[in-house]
Protein backbone atom coordinates (compact mmCIF):
# COMPACT_ATOMS: atom_id res chain seq x y z
CA UNK A 1 0.00 0.00 0.00
CA UNK A 2 2.86 2.36 0.88
CA UNK A 3 4.37 1.78 -2.54
CA UNK A 4 1.03 2.58 -4.19
CA UNK A 5 0.69 5.78 -2.17
CA UNK A 6 4.18 6.76 -3.27
CA UNK A 7 3.19 6.12 -6.86
CA UNK A 8 0.24 8.48 -6.57
CA UNK A 9 2.33 11.13 -4.81
CA UNK A 10 5.05 10.84 -7.42
CA UNK A 11 2.44 11.36 -10.11
CA UNK A 12 1.37 14.65 -8.50
CA UNK A 13 4.89 15.77 -7.68
CA UNK A 14 6.53 15.21 -11.04
CA UNK A 15 3.76 15.53 -13.58
CA UNK A 16 4.41 19.25 -14.06
CA UNK A 17 8.05 18.88 -15.08
CA UNK A 18 8.57 19.97 -18.70
CA UNK A 19 9.65 17.21 -21.09
CA UNK A 20 11.01 17.16 -24.59
CA UNK A 21 8.56 15.69 -27.04
CA UNK A 22 9.66 12.50 -28.79
CA UNK A 23 9.59 12.33 -32.62
CA UNK A 24 6.37 10.31 -32.33
CA UNK A 25 4.77 13.02 -30.15
CA UNK A 26 5.90 15.72 -32.56
CA UNK A 27 4.37 13.84 -35.50
CA UNK A 28 1.17 13.39 -33.48
CA UNK A 29 0.90 17.10 -32.67
CA UNK A 30 1.70 18.04 -36.25
CA UNK A 31 -1.08 15.75 -37.57
CA UNK A 32 -3.65 17.26 -35.18
CA UNK A 33 -2.44 20.82 -35.84
CA UNK A 34 -2.49 20.26 -39.59
CA UNK A 35 -6.09 18.95 -39.43
CA UNK A 36 -7.14 21.91 -37.26
CA UNK A 37 -5.59 24.44 -39.66
CA UNK A 38 -7.26 22.67 -42.58
CA UNK A 39 -10.65 22.83 -40.84
CA UNK A 40 -10.09 26.50 -40.05
CA UNK A 41 -9.25 27.32 -43.67
CA UNK A 42 -12.32 25.47 -45.02
CA UNK A 43 -14.59 27.07 -42.38
CA UNK A 44 -13.19 30.56 -42.93
CA UNK A 45 -13.41 30.20 -46.70
CA UNK A 46 -17.01 28.97 -46.43
CA UNK A 47 -18.00 32.01 -44.36
CA UNK A 48 -16.23 34.37 -46.78
CA UNK A 49 -17.95 32.65 -49.71
CA UNK A 50 -21.47 33.41 -48.39
CA UNK A 51 -23.49 36.37 -49.64
CA UNK A 52 -24.08 39.11 -47.05
CA UNK A 53 -27.12 38.68 -44.80
CA UNK A 54 -27.38 34.88 -44.96
CA UNK A 55 -27.84 33.36 -41.50
CA UNK A 56 -25.32 30.90 -40.01
CA UNK A 57 -27.46 27.74 -40.13
CA UNK A 58 -28.42 28.30 -43.76
CA UNK A 59 -24.80 29.07 -44.63
CA UNK A 60 -23.52 25.91 -42.94
CA UNK A 61 -26.16 23.39 -44.05
CA UNK A 62 -28.51 24.51 -46.81
CA UNK A 63 -27.36 27.56 -48.75
CA UNK A 64 -25.88 27.33 -52.22
CA UNK A 65 -22.11 27.48 -52.58
CA UNK A 66 -19.91 28.87 -55.33
CA UNK A 67 -18.28 26.36 -57.68
CA UNK A 68 -14.85 27.70 -56.72
CA UNK A 69 -15.38 27.05 -53.03
CA UNK A 70 -16.99 23.64 -53.62
CA UNK A 71 -14.07 22.41 -55.74
CA UNK A 72 -11.43 23.99 -53.49
CA UNK A 73 -12.95 22.71 -50.23
CA UNK A 74 -13.41 19.23 -51.70
CA UNK A 75 -9.74 19.11 -52.69
CA UNK A 76 -8.65 20.48 -49.30
CA UNK A 77 -10.79 17.90 -47.52
CA UNK A 78 -9.78 14.88 -49.60
CA UNK A 79 -6.07 15.59 -49.93
CA UNK A 80 -5.60 17.28 -46.55
CA UNK A 81 -7.45 14.58 -44.65
CA UNK A 82 -5.48 11.84 -46.40
CA UNK A 83 -2.19 13.55 -45.46
CA UNK A 84 -3.10 14.32 -41.85
CA UNK A 85 -4.62 10.87 -41.22
CA UNK A 86 -1.56 9.14 -42.67
CA UNK A 87 0.68 11.10 -40.30
CA UNK A 88 -1.76 10.53 -37.43
CA UNK A 89 -1.88 6.76 -37.87
CA UNK A 90 1.91 6.58 -38.05
CA UNK A 91 2.17 8.59 -34.82
CA UNK A 92 -0.43 7.13 -32.48
CA UNK A 93 0.42 4.54 -29.82
CA UNK A 94 -1.19 1.12 -29.25
CA UNK A 95 -3.78 2.45 -26.87
CA UNK A 96 -5.02 5.18 -29.19
CA UNK A 97 -4.96 2.85 -32.17
CA UNK A 98 -7.29 0.49 -30.34
CA UNK A 99 -9.55 3.42 -29.38
CA UNK A 100 -9.56 4.53 -33.02
CA UNK A 101 -10.40 1.06 -34.36
CA UNK A 102 -13.37 0.58 -32.00
CA UNK A 103 -14.53 4.17 -32.60
CA UNK A 104 -14.34 3.58 -36.35
CA UNK A 105 -16.38 0.41 -36.03
CA UNK A 106 -18.97 2.15 -33.87
CA UNK A 107 -19.17 4.99 -36.40
CA UNK A 108 -19.62 2.47 -39.19
CA UNK A 109 -22.51 0.78 -37.36
CA UNK A 110 -24.01 4.22 -36.71
CA UNK A 111 -24.17 4.57 -40.49
CA UNK A 112 -25.17 1.10 -41.72
CA UNK A 113 -28.01 0.68 -39.22
CA UNK A 114 -30.00 3.91 -39.84
CA UNK A 115 -29.19 4.46 -43.54
CA UNK A 116 -31.22 1.53 -45.03
CA UNK A 117 -33.99 2.05 -42.47
CA UNK A 118 -34.37 5.68 -43.52
CA UNK A 119 -34.19 4.72 -47.21
CA UNK A 120 -36.97 2.10 -47.08
CA UNK A 121 -39.15 4.31 -44.86
CA UNK A 122 -38.79 7.08 -47.45
CA UNK A 123 -39.76 4.72 -50.29
CA UNK A 124 -42.96 3.95 -48.38
CA UNK A 125 -43.59 7.69 -47.89
CA UNK A 126 -43.12 7.30 -44.14
CA UNK A 127 -40.04 9.56 -43.90
CA UNK A 128 -38.45 12.44 -45.84
CA UNK A 129 -35.62 11.58 -48.28
CA UNK A 130 -32.47 10.28 -46.57
CA UNK A 131 -30.08 13.12 -45.68
CA UNK A 132 -26.52 11.96 -46.37
CA UNK A 133 -24.89 14.72 -44.33
CA UNK A 134 -27.10 14.02 -41.32
CA UNK A 135 -26.07 10.35 -41.45
CA UNK A 136 -22.43 11.41 -41.85
CA UNK A 137 -22.64 13.75 -38.84
CA UNK A 138 -24.35 11.09 -36.71
CA UNK A 139 -21.62 8.60 -37.61
CA UNK A 140 -18.91 11.16 -36.76
CA UNK A 141 -20.51 12.02 -33.40
CA UNK A 142 -20.71 8.34 -32.42
CA UNK A 143 -17.09 7.90 -33.58
CA UNK A 144 -15.91 10.85 -31.48
CA UNK A 145 -17.79 9.76 -28.34
CA UNK A 146 -16.41 6.21 -28.45
CA UNK A 147 -12.89 7.45 -29.23
CA UNK A 148 -12.89 9.89 -26.30
CA UNK A 149 -14.38 7.34 -23.93
CA UNK A 150 -11.75 4.71 -24.77
CA UNK A 151 -8.84 7.17 -24.71
CA UNK A 152 -9.67 9.28 -21.65
CA UNK A 153 -11.87 7.17 -19.33
CA UNK B 1 -5.67 -8.55 -16.86
CA UNK B 2 -3.92 -7.76 -13.57
CA UNK B 3 -0.44 -6.27 -13.62
CA UNK B 4 2.26 -4.88 -11.33
CA UNK B 5 2.97 -1.80 -13.38
CA UNK B 6 1.95 0.71 -10.73
CA UNK B 7 4.14 -0.97 -8.11
CA UNK B 8 7.12 -1.30 -10.45
CA UNK B 9 6.75 2.35 -11.42
CA UNK B 10 6.57 3.42 -7.77
CA UNK B 11 9.70 1.45 -6.93
CA UNK B 12 11.55 3.57 -9.47
CA UNK B 13 9.89 6.78 -8.33
CA UNK B 14 8.55 7.45 -11.84
CA UNK B 15 5.37 9.34 -12.64
CA UNK B 16 2.96 8.00 -15.24
CA UNK B 17 4.21 10.68 -17.61
CA UNK B 18 7.83 9.63 -17.09
CA UNK B 19 7.01 5.99 -17.74
CA UNK B 20 5.02 7.03 -20.81
CA UNK B 21 8.05 8.95 -22.10
CA UNK B 22 10.30 5.93 -21.59
CA UNK B 23 7.86 3.74 -23.51
CA UNK B 24 7.09 6.48 -26.06
CA UNK B 25 3.34 6.16 -25.47
CA UNK B 26 0.78 8.60 -24.09
CA UNK B 27 0.20 9.04 -20.35
CA UNK B 28 -3.37 7.86 -20.95
CA UNK B 29 -1.97 4.56 -22.26
CA UNK B 30 0.05 4.00 -19.06
CA UNK B 31 -2.95 4.89 -16.92
CA UNK B 32 -5.23 2.55 -18.89
CA UNK B 33 -2.77 -0.34 -18.50
CA UNK B 34 -2.31 0.30 -14.77
CA UNK B 35 -6.05 0.40 -14.13
CA UNK B 36 -6.64 -2.75 -16.18
CA UNK B 37 -8.79 -0.98 -18.76
CA UNK B 38 -6.43 -1.85 -21.59
CA UNK B 39 -4.13 -4.80 -22.20
CA UNK B 40 -1.02 -3.73 -24.12
CA UNK B 41 -0.03 -5.27 -27.44
CA UNK B 42 2.72 -7.89 -27.44
CA UNK B 43 5.40 -5.40 -28.69
CA UNK B 44 4.50 -2.97 -25.90
CA UNK B 45 4.48 -5.78 -23.31
CA UNK B 46 7.99 -6.76 -24.46
CA UNK B 47 9.06 -3.12 -24.22
CA UNK B 48 7.79 -3.04 -20.63
CA UNK B 49 9.57 -6.29 -19.83
CA UNK B 50 12.87 -4.91 -21.20
CA UNK B 51 12.43 -1.63 -19.33
CA UNK B 52 11.86 -3.37 -15.98
CA UNK B 53 14.28 -6.26 -16.71
CA UNK B 54 11.57 -8.82 -15.96
CA UNK B 55 9.76 -11.55 -17.90
CA UNK B 56 6.35 -10.52 -19.22
CA UNK B 57 4.56 -13.08 -17.02
CA UNK B 58 6.03 -11.47 -13.90
CA UNK B 59 4.53 -8.12 -14.84
CA UNK B 60 1.17 -9.38 -16.14
CA UNK B 61 -1.09 -11.99 -14.57
CA UNK B 62 -3.88 -13.49 -16.66
CA UNK B 63 -5.23 -15.41 -13.68
CA UNK B 64 -4.37 -18.82 -15.15
CA UNK B 65 -3.50 -21.26 -12.36
CA UNK B 66 -3.36 -24.62 -14.17
CA UNK B 67 -0.29 -26.35 -15.56
CA UNK B 68 1.10 -25.60 -19.01
CA UNK B 69 -0.26 -28.95 -20.22
CA UNK B 70 -3.89 -27.84 -19.63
Amino acid sequence: MTVLKEAMMTEVATSKAPRRASPRQRRYRFALGFAAVLGGIIGGWMVADQPAGRDGVEAAFHGSLSAGFAIGASLFWAVGLAISMTIYHRAIDDHEERAWLWAGLAGWYAFIVPAPVWWVLNRADLAPPADTMLLFLFSMVVNAIVWMWLKFR
Amino acid sequence: MNNKLKVLRAMRNWSQAELADRLDVSRQAVNAIETGKYDPSLPLAFKLARLFHMPIEEIFDDGFEGSNDD
